[in-house]
């Protein structure tokens, strides 16, 4: 049950194709898995997006309330961001309060989005001090083959794109689209061996030595990273990859994003 | 002979002798337990489409070792239940100190259930002609209950495919598939063995796969078009290439971008 | 929120979403839609978005759960955040709890649960939207996927809801009915008509609530032919439902055998199950010189054991079947 042990065989194969320039489903190493991306695809939520990364799916909720903003600032809305390894998605993944992996992927959402300001948290303001919209993105996995995290922010996004304030329904005024002014987007890269390749299944997250997450915004600016695995980068490979996971976030953005 | 998809809880007969495997007599009419395929031949049986590996004595699997005891490997052998391999049922003696250099976490082997208990603890034994551990070749998984289908009617189609890809081929009854040969053969006999269980439920899959190992065609699929409802995403290859990042700190501002 | 409105049901006797009194809101249901799961089913009931998914039966591993005689079965009912109007704080709440305990129980009648001793069967539902009988959906859509994941079943459950409104009894609630109403009682039956998950509250007689389950019943029997439906159609697209003859009652231990010598087998032509032909090619086993006494090894006892193994854990199932008076003729 479960990957707890791979088998050595398994990792011998995917290492001597890294050898030779491959991948187990023929990819590129620069390649990313076909995506299918849908928005509005929950009523009941104010946005979301369901998003299909090869064989990973997760849904994306945006839900809106009335709160009070952080005492050091408080002329800004807040966003609050949690991810659910919900043990639907995998055998791997057990109920209960979410884990290390989780809340480190909805971290590193949520940095990608707040860091880039892809939302103008300014206009998020109801009344200074008092109060502000808080935003609830919250990431539902539904199925994990691989790479959750570059899923779960490019429907984040993506769902945020197509969010509706719900002035009305609050009587806070009138409904108004959500203040987008960035599309940050994230690409992660994993180190098999010495060879970096870009959105990782889920048997190249199992053997990588170490994982690299960039989030890159539209004017090719970056506004989060995370290295993860207990290997190591040297600055070579790591300025490569960076370089790399811009140019296939400026893909993705072009793509999937801009015709939202 | 009568085939048709059945669902749990289908009448299947009034006479309760024909109920086979598969199947359960209430009040004297037999009704299916399982979805699958109804089996008329003699007693009426349902064949799973799917379903966990159960292991019975004697079955050929394949293991994957999870755990080393002073005298046993736990294999994973791909059901509830771990398989127990003591070190007196490997092919020689082995010190006890010495069993992580023969098969240490992550090997694979060949194995045979010697004998399962009533609380289903699986013993296992390597002492049979053939049975080793793996150091080469590509293990490849499939539902179990598939299992009869890459073998074929009397062998059919794994002879088929050990001819056509000339590679060593061994099927475990708990789903598992041992191959080793050239690179692209093994490559091409992973297609194939998708493609297997793909379209399990259909007929003359024998000529079929080896059409398609011959002519490297997927005859297979062209024929049910309709399970190849692929999400075909568009490629997002090239859309545009944009210019040489200018790479800059990431600042703790939130409103550094605009 | 909305108002109560005033009146559920119109002088045409059409309900606010226009069904009538004893009409299910529209089904739809696909199977196998998640890749990790064993068995999985995507329902969508009126607004209600569900998808279910069965992992198992599998290692139990806190070992002190595990059932000596039979497998374990969990159930788990789970809302996403923003399923509903208001954001709910993820995990689990005294309401899905309880929601997922008779649930649970709704379905221990029907699964053969000696077959599996010490293991569990896992059944996840999770609503992704809801609106109004989200339980009775979450159920409608595990049965599914508990068949879809080849466990063995005495019939499938189906669920849904009775309730009142204006007086009188209605079919499947809708959400203002459910909201406003008068009474709200969720039922889960097996395909004999017997029901495993009984809830109520609100205010009934009892003679509307004997007529609540002959309703009840009515609304489960169509949800079944949809569920029957979903799981033919999984092949029907195929113009073919066809095994032909490549499963049947052969040996597949002995087969098995037969591809298994060597490492040896250069021979490709063997074509037949009975062939024995091996050649010795010392040469192919070079990286696996540790084996080698393995095939020095002859202890085959080659008695068949026919017809056995590949149905084998099915035969298990009928020897062990209580209802099960099969006379071997």
């Amino acid at each position: 049950m479960g990957n707890e042990v791979m088998s050595v065989l398994k990792k011998d194969y995917i290492y001597n194709l890294m050898l030779k320039g491959k991948r187990a489903d023929g990819r590129a190493f620069d390649e990313i898995r076909d995506i299918d991306l849908r928005t509005n695809v929950i009523d009941k939520a104010e946005g979301s997006a369901w998003i299909k990364l090869g064989g990973t799916e997760l849904l994306v909720g945006i839900k809106l309330q009335v709160g009070s903003p952080f005492p050091d600032s408080e002329g800004e809305g807040v966003i609050i961001t949690s991810m659910e390894l919900n043990p639907i998605a995998s055998p791997d993944f057990e109920a209960g309060p979410p884990k290390e992996d989780a809340i480190e992927m909805a971290r590193v959402t949520d940095r990608g989005i707040r860091e880039s300001g892809a939302i103008d948290l300014s206009k998020l303001c109801i009344t200074e001090g008092e109060e502000v919209w808080i935003v609830f993105i919250d990431i539902h996995v539904l199925n994990n083959e691989g790479n959750i995290q570059d899923a779960a922010s490019l429907a984040a996004i993506a769902a945020l794109m197509t969010t509706t304030i719900p002035g009305e329904r609050e009587g806070r005024g009138e409904d108004m689209p959500m203040p987008i002014r960035d599309m940050p987007v994230s690409v992660s890269l994993v180190d098999i061996g010495g060879e970096v390749m870009v959105d990782p299944d889920l048997d190249e997250e199992a053997v990588c030595d170490s994982r690299l997450t960039i989030v890159s915004n539209q004017d090719g600016s970056i506004s989060g990273m995370q290295k993860s695995g207990d290997g190591a980068l040297n600055d070579e490979k790591l300025l490569k990859a960076v370089s790399l996971a811009c140019k296939k976030a400026s893909e993705l953005r072009e793509t999937h994003l801009l015709n939202i | 002979m009568e085939r048709e998809i059945v669902i749990p809880g289908q009448f299947l007969s009034d006479n309760k002798n024909d109920s086979g495997p598969g199947t359960y007599v209430k009040d004297g009419k037999v009704y299916s337990l399982l979805y699958g395929v109804k089996n008329a031949k003699n007693k009426i049986s349902v064949i799973p489409f799917s379903g966990k590996y159960i292991p019975s004595p004697r079955d050929y699997v394949i293991g994957t070792v999870i755990e080393i005891t002073p005298s046993n490997w736990i294999f994973d052998i791909g059901s509830p239940y771990d398989g127990l391999l003591h070190v007196s049922e490997y092919p020689r003696r082995v010190e006890q100190d010495k069993m992580a250099e023969l098969m240490d976490f992550g090997s694979s082997a060949l194995l045979r259930v010697k004998d399962v208990n009533s609380s289903m603890k699986v013993e296992l034994t390597m002492k049979e002609r053939g049975l080793r551990a793996l150091k080469v070749g590509r293990v490849i998984e499939v539902t179990p209950a598939k299992v009869p289908r890459i073998i074929g009617h009397g062998g059919s189609m794994v002879s088929m495919l050990k001819k056509e890809t000339d590679c060593d081929i061994f099927v475990g009854q708990n789903g598992r598939i041992w191959i080793r040969g050239k690179d692209g053969k093994m490559d091409l006999l992973t297609e194939a063995i998708k493609l297997i269980m793909k379209h399990s439920h259909t007929s003359g899959l024998t000529d079929r796969i080896s059409q398609f190992l011959e002519n490297g065609i997927d005859v297979v699929s062209e024929k049910d078009e309709t399970v190849l409802e692929n999400d075909l995403a568009e490629d997002t290859e090239d859309e545009s290439e944009i210019q040489e990042d200018t790479y800059r700190k990431v600042d703790a501002l939130l409103d550094d971008d605009n | 929120m909305s108002d109560k409105p005033e009146k559920f049901i119109d002088e045409n006797g059409l309900r606010l979403d226009g069904r009538r009194i004893d009409e299910i809101r529209p089904m739809k249901m696909e199977i196998g839609v998640l890749s990790r799961a064993d068995g999985s089913c995507y329902l969508e009931w009126g607004k209600n978005k569900v998808l279910a998914a069965v992992y198992g039966p599998r290692e139990l591993h806190p070992r002190r759960l595990q059932k000596a005689d039979s497998v374990l079965i969990r159930y788990r009912y789970n809302m996403a955040a923003f399923s509903v109007e208001d954001r709910i704080r993820p995990g689990p709440s005294r309401r899905s709890t309880e929601i997922s305990k008779v649930s649970r129980e709704a379905f221990e009648p029907v699964v053969l649960t000696h077959l599996y001793p010490g293991a569990v069967i896992d059944v996840f539902a999770e609503v992704l939207q809801a609106d109004a009988g989200t339980r009775t959906a979450a159920i409608n859509a595990a049965s599914v996927a508990l068949a879809d994941a080849g466990i063995p079943m005495k019939g499938l459950i189906s669920a849904c809801a009775v309730g009142k409104v204006d007086g009188q009894l209605v079919l499947d609630l809708n959400k203002p009915e459910d909201n406003y109403g008068d009474a709200d009682i969720p039922m889960a039956l097996t395909s004999d008509g017997e029901i495993t998950l009984l809830q109520m509250d609100g205010d009934v007689t009892q003679e509307e609530f004997k007529k609540a389950i002959e309703m009840c019943k009515e609304g489960c029997r169509q949800i079944l032919e949809i569920q029957k439906e979903t799981l033919k159609n999984k092949f029907t697209k195929l113009d073919e439902v066809d095994i032909s003859d490549e499963d049947e009652d052969v040996d597949i231990s002995t087969i098995v055998e037969s591809t298994l010598e060597p490492s040896e087998d250069e021979e490709t032509e063997d074509q037949d199950e009975g062939s024995d032909e091996y050649q010795d090619d010392g040469s192919a086993e070079e990286d696996e010189n540790e084996d080698d006494s393995v095939s020095e090894d002859e202890e085959e006892d080659n008695e068949d054991d026919l017809i056995e193994d590949s149905e084998e854990s099915i035969k298990r199932i009928d020897e062990d079947d209580p209802d099960d008076e099969e006379d071997d003729a």
